[in-house]
Formats: C-alpha cells, sequence, structure tokens
C-alpha cells in the first residue's frame, strides 16, 4: 500500500490544531514551536509530492473513500500539475507568514496558532479536492479562521473588514452550492445516481442555457474571490486592517484558490459559457489591470497600495486564463505562484517597517536606505520581481500570459480583440513599475526628513529567516522556469485538448447528456484535431 | 401487551411523568429532578431509537386508526425526547441559579413532550387536535412559568391567546374538511379527495384553514408574531424547548397532513395543489425571519428570529415533497434533527454566559466573555456556525440537504433556494456578530458584566449537543440513513 501522503497533508493541520487547543494557555513558545513544526512537516511531505512522474497529465496520489455513500459524496483527493504548485505554495507561505507574525502578536498565541492550522487545512483541502462536495466544505472551513484572523487580530476597523470578507465571500460561495446541487440532480437524471466526483461529473454535457446560469454562478464565487473588478471593494479593507501575517496568506494563497476555481471546476465543466463569457471576463481582468494599478498609485498607506496591486496582478492571471491556450493557462498558474511569492513578501516587508514605526503612510518614510540597507535591498528585489524585471520570477510569468494573450483565438466580441487586450495588458506593466518605483522612491531614497526614522533597526534574525526562502524562490523561477513548467505542461495541454472536445460537443447538444469525455479526447489528440491551435510548438522562454 | 408495544414510547414517558410527579410531592429533594426527568427522556429516545432501526411491532387497528406505529413517528420520538431531555439538563442548571426550580417545571416538561410526541403520530383530526391541545396547554404554562416576570406573562397571554385562535381556526377547518369528505382519519380523506368526490370548495377552505393552524404553531410568517415575545419572555430554557419540540411535532403534523391527506398525485404539480402556498410561506419565512433577526439587539430575540428563519427552510424542503418524493421528506427530518441540536447548543450556551443576578441577554452582555472565558465561549461559536450552516457542523448538511431537494424538485423551487440561501447568508451577519461580541469587543466601562455559571447539568447538555452538532456534520450517514427510513413511511 502506498502512503497516504494527501491525507497525511490534511490529518497533521487538522490534529495539530487540535493539539494546540488542548495545550495550556501559558505554554507560549511551545505552541509556537509545535505549530511551526507541524506547518514544517506539511512543507517537507508536500515536496515529496513533485517527485512524482507528472508527464501524464493525470491525477496522483489519489484516494477514494466514500463519505456520504446515499449521496455520492466521497472523500476524493489527488494532485495534478494545475495543483502542485499552489499546493507547495500553500505549505510554504503558511509557516513563513506564521514565523513572521511570531515578532507581532503578542496576544492569544494559542487561537492565533488554532486558525493558522485550520486555515491551511482549508486551504490545502481545496487545493486537493476532487469532489465537489468536499471542495465546498473546505471552501467554507477556509472563511471562519480568516474571518477571526482579521476580526480579533487586526486593526482599528478589523470588525467592519472581517465582516465585509465574510459576507462578501459567503454571497458568492451559497450560489456557488445551488448550482453545484443543480449539477448533481441533472447527473442524477442521467445517470441514475448522486455524485459529486468532478471526474464523473465532466461526463455530463448541458445545453448552453444551463451553462450560462450554472457557469455564472460558479464565476461569481470565484470572481469575488480572485478578485475580480468589480467584486474587489473587500480586498483593500481587509488586507489594511488584517495582521501582517493574514495578509500574507490572504494575498499570497487565498485569492489563488479563486483563479484555482476556474481552472479546476468552471471552465471544464461549463466550456460553452466558458468560451462565450470568459472574455469578459478577461475584459474586467484587462480592466482591473489598469484601474488597480492606478488606484495604487494614488494610496498614501504602503499596505493599501500593495493591496491594490493585487487587483491589478490577479488581472493579469485572469487575462492568461480565458485566453484558453497553453502559454495563457502555463502563465496564469506560474503567476499564481509569483504573485504568491511576491506579494507575500511585499506584505511581510510592510509588516517590517510598521512594526517599527506603526505606520505605512509613505509620508511618514524617507532615505531609509541609508537606515536600513539590508531592508531596502530585500524589498528592491521583491519590487523588481512584482513589476516583473527579466531575471525574476514575475517577467516569466508576465511574459508568458501576454504572449498567450496575443496568440489566443478565442472569439470575443463587442469589436474588440485580443490585440487590444494584450496592448492593454501591456501599459498595466509600465504602470507597476510606476507605482512600485514611486513607491521605493519615497520610501528609500533621498534624505531622512523625519528624525524618529533614524534610529530603526535594519532586518532582525526573524524577518531575514521568513523572506529569504521567498528571494530564493524569486530568483529559481525567475532563472530557470522550466524546472516549474515541466511539471505542469502536460496537464495544461491535457486541460487545453479536453476543454476544445467538451466545448464542441456542448455546443452541439440541445438536451443534456453523457459523454465519455476521455475517450473523445484521446480520439481527438491521435487525430491531431484541435479547434484551438497552440500558437507555437517551441517553448516559450526567456 | 404485545398490542401497546407500537406505542409503548408514550406509554413509558407518561409513566415517568406519574412517577415524577409522585416523586416530586413526596420528596424535597428537587435538584436531581433535573436528571431524572432527562434521564427518563433518554431512555424513551433509546427505545424509540432502538424501534426505529428495528422491526416494527404490529399495532392493532385502535390504535393506528389514531396514532401511527410507523418509522416516521418514532424518528419524531427520537428528536422530541431528545430535544426535551436537553432541555430538561438545561433547566436544572438554569433553574436553580436563578432560584426558581420547582418540581411541577419537569412534570410540564414530559407532558408537553407527550403531547408533541402524540401530535407527531397523529393520523386522525381528533388525535391532532387532542395532541396540539396536549402540546399547547403545557407550552403556554412553560412560557407562564416565570410568573414574577412581567415579559413572560406577557410572552405568555400573547401566546395563548393567538394560540387559541389558530387551534379554533384549525378546528374549524377540521370541520369543514369532515363535512367535505365525511371521514376524520387522514387516510379516509385522501381516499376521498383523491377520488374527487369532495367538494372542492369546502376542501380547499379546509386545507387553507390546516394550513393556518399548522403554520400558527410552526412559527411561519405572517403567524409567527407570538414567536419572539414569547421566546423572549419566557425562561431560557422554555424557550430552548419550545424552538426544538413544539416545532418538530407541528413539522411532523404538518408532512402528515399536507403528505397524507392532500398529497394525491394527480392535483399536485409545482404550480397546482399546496407547493406554490407553501414555497410562497418558506419564502416569506425566510426573507422575513433573517431580516428581523438583523436587526434585534438581544441574542434570545436574535434567536427567536432565527427560528422563524429556521421554519422557512424546513418548509423549502416540505414544499418540494411532491417533486423530490421521499428525498425532500427526508431533508426536512434531518434538517429537524440538526436543527434541533444546533438550536439546544446556541440557546444552552446563552444559558452558560449568564448567572445569578446578571443573565446574559442582549449582545453587549456578551461583550469580551470570550476572551474571559473562552472554554465557555467555544460551544456557542459552534452552535451559531452550526444555525449558519458552516461546515463541518450539523446545520451545513441539513442545510445542503433541503436546499438540495429544492433544486431537485426543479423548476421555479430552484429559485425558491436561490433566495432561501441568499437570505441565509444575511444569517451570517447576525450569527457572526455573537462571535464578534464574544472575541472583537470589550464591555463598557460602567456595564454589569455577566459571569458563566457553573453547572455540571448545562455542561453535560452542551457537550452531549456539540458532540452530536459535530457528529452530524462530519459523519452523517447513520442519520441519513434514519431519517430516509423514516421518510419511506410517509412517501413510498
Amino acid at each position: 500500500m502506498t502512503t497516504q501522503y494527501l491525507t497525511w497533508l490534511l490529518a497533521i493541520p487538522a490534529l495539530s490544531a487540535v493539539v494546540v487547543l488542548l495545550m495550556p494557555r501559558g505554554w507560549e513558545n511551545g505552541i509556537k514551536r509545535f505549530s511551526i513544526g507541524a506547518m514544517l512537516l506539511e512543507l517537507i511531505i508536500s515536496v515529496r509530492l513533485v517527485l512524482a512522474d507528472y508527464s501524464d497529465a493525470g491525477y496522483h496520489f489519489v484516494e477514494h473513500v466514500t463519505w456520504v455513500e446515499s449521496f455520492g459524496i466521497s472523500y476524493k483527493v489527488g494532485v495534478d500539475g494545475l495543483s502542485l504548485w499552489l499546493v507547495i505554495l500553500t505549505t510554504l507561505i503558511s509557516p513563513i507568514a506564521l514565523y513572521a507574525s511570531w515578532g507581532s502578536i503578542t496576544t492569544r498565541i494559542k487561537e492565533y496558532a488554532f486558525s493558522f492550522l485550520l486555515l491551511e487545512l482549508g486551504m490545502l483541502g481545496a487545493f486537493l479536492a476532487l469532489d465537489l462536495f468536499l471542495f465546498y466544505v473546505f471552501w467554507e472551513l477556509m472563511l471562519v479562521p480568516m474571518y477571526l484572523i482579521i476580526g480579533v487580530w487586526g486593526g482599528k476597523d478589523r470588525v467592519y473588514a472581517a465582516m465585509k470578507f465574510f459576507l462578501y465571500t459567503m454571497v458568492g460561495s451559497l450560489l456557488m452550492l445551488v448550482a453545484i446541487l443543480y449539477l448533481v440532480a441533472s447527473y442524477e437524471k442521467l445517470a441514475g445516481h448522486y455524485t459529486f466526483d468532478l471526474q464523473e461529473l465532466s461526463t455530463l454535457v448541458l445545453p448552453a442555457l444551463p451553462q450560462y446560469l450554472l457557469f455564472s454562478a460558479f464565476a461569481l464565487a470565484f470572481a469575488i474571490k480572485v478578485p475580480m473588478f468589480p467584486f474587489h471593494t473587500w480586498l483593500p479593507d481587509a488586507h489594511v486592517q488584517a495582521p501582517t501575517g493574514g495578509s500574507v496568506i490572504l494575498a499570497a494563497v487565498l485569492l489563488k484558490l479563486g483563479i484555482y476555481g476556474f481552472i479546476r471546476f468552471a471552465m471544464p465543466l461549463f466550456p460553452v459559457a466558458s468560451q462565450a463569457i470568459g472574455p469578459v471576463l478577461a475584459g474586467l481582468g484587462v480592466f482591473g489591470i489598469i484601474y488597480g494599478a492606478y488606484a495604487a498609485w494614488v494610496q498614501r498607506d504602503l499596505k493599501k497600495l500593495v493591496a491594490y496591486s493585487s487587483v491589478s496582478h490577479m488581472g493579469f492571471i485572469l487575462l492568461g486564463l480565458f485566453a484558453m491556450n497553453r502559454h495563457g493557462i502555463s502563465g496564469a498558474i506560474l503567476q499564481m505562484i509569483n504573485h504568491g511569492i511576491s506579494t507575500g513578501a511585499l506584505f511581510l516587508l510592510v509588516g517590517v517597517i510598521y512594526d517599527r514605526r506603526h505606520s505605512r503612510m509613505l509620508d511618514d518614510f524617507g532615505g531609509l536606505a541609508k537606515v536600513m540597507p539590508w531592508y531596502t535591498l530585500f524589498f528592491i528585489i521583491i519590487t523588481l520581481s512584482s513589476i516583473g524585471l527579466p531575471g525574476t520570477n514575475g517577467f516569466v510569468g508576465e511574459f508568458m500570459i501576454l504572449a498567450g494573450s496575443f496568440f489566443s483565438r478565442t472569439p470575443i466580441g463587442f469589436g474588440s480583440s485580443w490585440f487590444i487586450m494584450t496592448l492593454l495588458a501591456t501599459t498595466g506593466v509600465i504602470f507597476a513599475a510606476v507605482y512600485m518605483l514611486h513607491a521605493v522612491l519615497r520610501i528609500f531614497w533621498g534624505k531622512v526628513v523625519h528624525t524618529e526614522n533614524e534610529s530603526l533597526t535594519d532586518l532582525n534574525r526573524r524577518e531575514v529567516v521568513s523572506l529569504l526562502p521567498l528571494i530564493v524562490m524569486v530568483f529559481w523561477i525567475g532563472l530557470y522556469p522550466k524546472f516549474f513548467l515541466d511539471k505542469m505542461n502536460p496537464s495544461v495541454d491535457s486541460f487545453v485538448t479536453n476543454f476544445t472536445v467538451r466545448y464542441e460537443e456542448g455546443r452541439r447538444t440541445a438536451e443534456p447528456r453523457l459523454v465519455d469525455f476521455d475517450e473523445l479526447a484521446r480520439r481527438s489528440e491521435a487525430a491531431g484535431a484541435l479547434v484551438m491551435a497552440r500558437p507555437a510548438d517551441e517553448e516559450v522562454q526567456p | 401487551m404485545s398490542v401497546l408495544m407500537g406505542v409503548s414510547p408514550l406509554l413509558l414517558l407518561v409513566t415517568a411523568g406519574l412517577a415524577i410527579m409522585l416523586v416530586d410531592a413526596f420528596s424535597d429533594e428537587r435538584s436531581e429532578l433535573a436528571v431524572v426527568t432527562a434521564a427518563s427522556l433518554f431512555v424513551v429516545a433509546g427505545v424509540a431509537g432502538a424501534m426505529l432501526v428495528g422491526e416494527l411491532p404490529a399495532a392493532p387497528d385502535v390504535i393506528t386508526r389514531y396514532l401511527a406505529v410507523d418509522r416516521l413517528g418514532l424518528f419524531f420520538d427520537v428528536v422530541i425526547c431528545v430535544g426535551a431531555g436537553l432541555s430538561a439538563l438545561l433547566a436544572g442548571g438554569y433553574l436553580r441559579e436563578h432560584g426558581f426550580e420547582r418540581g411541577e417545571f419537569y412534570v410540564l416538561i414530559i407532558f408537553t413532550a407527550f403531547g408533541a410526541m402524540v401530535l407527531a403520530r397523529a393520523v386522525d383530526l381528533l388525535s391532532i387536535f387532542l395532541g396540539l391541545e396536549t402540546m399547547s396547554l403545557g407550552a403556554y404554562a412553560l412560557v407562564a412559568y416565570r410568573r414574577t416576570s412581567a415579559r413572560a406573562v406577557e410572552g405568555a397571554v400573547k401566546y395563548f391567546l393567538l394560540g387559541s385562535f389558530a387551534a379554533a381556526i384549525l378546528l374549524f377547518g377540521s370541520a369543514l374538511l369532515y363535512g367535505a369528505t365525511g371521514h376524520t382519519d387522514l387516510a379516509g380523506i385522501q381516499q376521498v379527495v383523491a377520488a374527487g368526490e369532495a367538494d372542492a370548495t369546502l376542501s380547499v377552505l379546509a386545507l387553507a384553514m390546516l394550513i393556518v393552524g399548522l403554520a400558527f404553531k410552526l412559527g411561519v410568517v405572517p403567524f409567527h408574531m407570538w414567536v419572539p415575545d414569547s421566546y423572549e419572555g419566557a425562561a431560557t430554557p422554555v424557550t430552548t424547548f419550545m424552538s426544538v419540540v413544539v416545532k418538530a411535532a407541528a413539522v411532523a403534523v404538518m408532512l402528515r397532513v399536507l403528505v397524507g391527506a392532500f398529497g394525491d398525485p394527480a392535483s399536485m404539480g409545482l404550480y397546482t395543489g399546496w407547493t406554490p402556498i407553501i414555497a410562497l410561506l418558506a419564502v416569506a419565512t425566510m426573507v422575513y425571519g433573517n431580516l428581523a433577526a438583523l436587526a434585534q439587539t438581544s441574542v434570545k430575540r436574535m434567536l427567536a428570529y432565527s427560528s422563524v428563519a429556521h421554519a422557512g427552510y424546513i418548509l423549502v424542503g416540505v414544499a418540494a415533497v411532491h417533486e423530490a418524493g421521499s428525498f425532500a421528506v427526508s431533508s426536512v427530518l434531518y434538517y429537524v434533527a440538526a436543527y434541533t441540536v444546533s438550536n439546544v447548543l446556541a440557546f444552552g450556551s446563552l444559558i452558560l454566559m449568564g448567572s445569578k443576578g446578571k443573565e446574559a441577554v442582549s449582545y453587549d452582555d456578551l461583550a469580551g466573555a470570550g476572551r474571559r472565558h473562552p472554554m465557555a465561549a467555544f460551544p456557542f461559536v459552534i452552535g451559531v456556525l452550526s444555525l449558519l450552516g458552516m461546515p463541518p457542523t450539523a446545520g451545513f448538511f441539513g442545510k445542503y440537504y433541503v436546499f438540495s431537494a429544492a433544486v431537485q424538485a426543479g423548476g421555479p423551487m430552484i429559485w425558491v433556494a436561490v433566495i432561501g440561501l441568499l437570505a441565509s447568508a444575511v444569517g451570517a451577519y447576525y450569527y457572526l456578530k455573537v462571535i464578534v461580541y464574544l472575541f472583537m469587543r470589550e464591555p463598557e466601562e460602567d456595564q454589569a458584566i455577566a459571569v458563566p455559571m457553573q453547572s455540571i447539568y448545562v455542561t453535560v447538555a452542551l457537550v452531549l449537543a456539540g458532540y452530536y452538532v459535530v457528529k452530524m456534520g462530519i459523519t452523517p450517514s447513520r442519520y441519513l440513513e434514519w431519517a430516509v427510513s423514516a421518510a419511506s413511511s410517509l412517501v413510498g
């Protein structure tokens, strides 16, 4: 019997959370070390997942146990090229965020560690679930700990921000629940049994109208999470009020779940709707790129600036996703990792000066390069990665997305074209440089105008330890992305093929019916009859 | 004796009630009555549970003509007895802490629960009315139990007056139905109605009146006016009792009347029969209950309105019965069970947060309590999350189940489900407000602080309820089977 790595990945945070809850309150160091230890163990297990052979696009480490038989609900988890790096991102960022938090969180350590472990459980579960019910459970499970992290340890308006976060997400996900139920009910009418298994549900083809409705319900839930313009307004509030650790997790992992939801569920299940609505979402993504960049530019509060930059970056990812070709989607996935790393690091860095100065206003700083040289170095590296300088991770991701978008052949309508979208998105890259470098200028360059800044201490050991892994990742992905892309490309290819086949089937159908898509996909692959040809056969690499 | 096996839970409970009356008369040792009451109720629940999974005993005609001996009845026996037993435990802690414990309280609990069980098994208009009155009289007395409190008396009078009207309407409806069909037993009525021999105007009028009378007991908008006042006025364990036991019995009899007597497939559809009426009531109840709960400053009143909202979710399942069949019935049953334990957990936690001199009632009373007493606040968190329907709790699974039935029913019921789920998102605001006050607020300077009480009874009740809330959320299979087998006795 093979080792059940994925179950361990989920069991460890769950069990550790219970253990933390039982630990005596006064034993703060014990709680801190134990929770970090558990998360590091998670990291090690998740790194083991990389060693599998990802050349065949299927799910790996699959475990399937019936949970509620009469409803066809099962505990089914697995990992493939689409989710592998997101899982590792989660297990990498979680301990970093928690470890960094121990510098500034001094009250209610026990509950904080408990919330973080529960949050990690929810995030990993959502990335690993291959059963829609299980996915929904984990998706909802994430809400409560994040709500507590913002609401209990947050800033002045924390309750408002936490509530807004919760309500926004909840409204979206409840509509998704109805959509899931409808999907399962339609399946049951044809197949005669209930199932929430993604692979079984994938055999169902729905006609266009239900696809539009269901896709919209899914898309709303995911778009709120991403967050896509115009559903982004919870994000700046949540980020500004959340403690540093919460912001890091929120930006680095939680937002990715929205995009992941599109890739894993919404797009494959409803290809016709996705093909038709996708360009609109991509357009909103492009609008978000520019809007987020402008909004970031005018912010006086550094944390808010980074929050709006997230809106802008997530717009790129949406664009790549709905370009619906290999480069766009690979780029989108890679850019999710990149954004997780660089924005996570940026929030850590914002936390560093906030801890020292209790201010995040750009006006309160200036000339920090003289006072905190190491901090300046780290900040600039991450800034360059965030704006996509060649040699850093951001460049690879953005380049692939823009290439994918440029070559996209998805019909778009509205008198627009992918060329225009790409062009507009590219201006976003320039704006990113403007607002980020503007902030760098205001904080680090010039004279030290405020005397209280003269005595600021440079990065301490805790901060260096938490930032260093992220810096390493910046250059690793930036200089050798092949390592990462190779693992995901087979899955992305099969995703695109399957999508095309499904789209063709869906377009022709007037009544719901069941089709064996794997078989169709194999046939069409053999015939080489891909409707949406890939832009180029060679790797796009810097 | 074997002829009585079918109704043995009822007989056992009555015997226990009489015995407790005697014990109360001859002893001063009142404190243990809570345990005795709860234990007898749990034993009855166990007996009913064993019969539910085992073989059904045969029962003579003279019994089954009035009281059904079926799994549906046994399922409600279990739910009612567990709800009543947990309420009795809560009362054991609460009444003693606040210094008005008297023996008759427990006797009332038992006899009211008995009335509820009779109601849940009633298959004849006569036994329906008998069960309803037995239950209601006990419930009126329980609400008025704290007679020194003006609010309790106000609540009881309101409940009594409106309840009497509702009972009169129900009785009138029954009379019309008898006039229209010549039968008082639901099976007979069903036959006459299905054959189309009943006077259409009369039977429609009768159906409307029966729905009004039952909707009143269930606390469905627009017949909910008594709910907030009597729930708030009553002592909190009584509120708990009413919100779980009375409601469960009302759901049971509603299912029996609607599906049993008027469930004729030929005249039923998404747009015909009682489906649209029930669906409309469900929508109104969910929307109004959730919005009204939003505006409350008292947690107890908020929970009262939330129980109105939950009645709406239950009705969604009921409305789906015609199209989704036993799937919908079992979803209603599961929901009632899940709601019972979740509500006991929430109300029990509210009881736990206060002690003599300062009862926790409003949100302000909870301010910062979670920081001061994390262990006491923990069950409250689980309770409200379950009522909100967050995984992995019983409430989540229940909500999933009823809305799944609605989607299964298709057509306009899907939009009912959408409205219901959006209304329940409103619930997030007021349920989470409990958590906000517990953990994210501090009390005002000059405010009297509610200190959690120390009571082994309350603790046991909370542990039991909390255990089942989590268990029914994580491993629901067994309870689903029970609900499914119970539902099959109503819809084949």
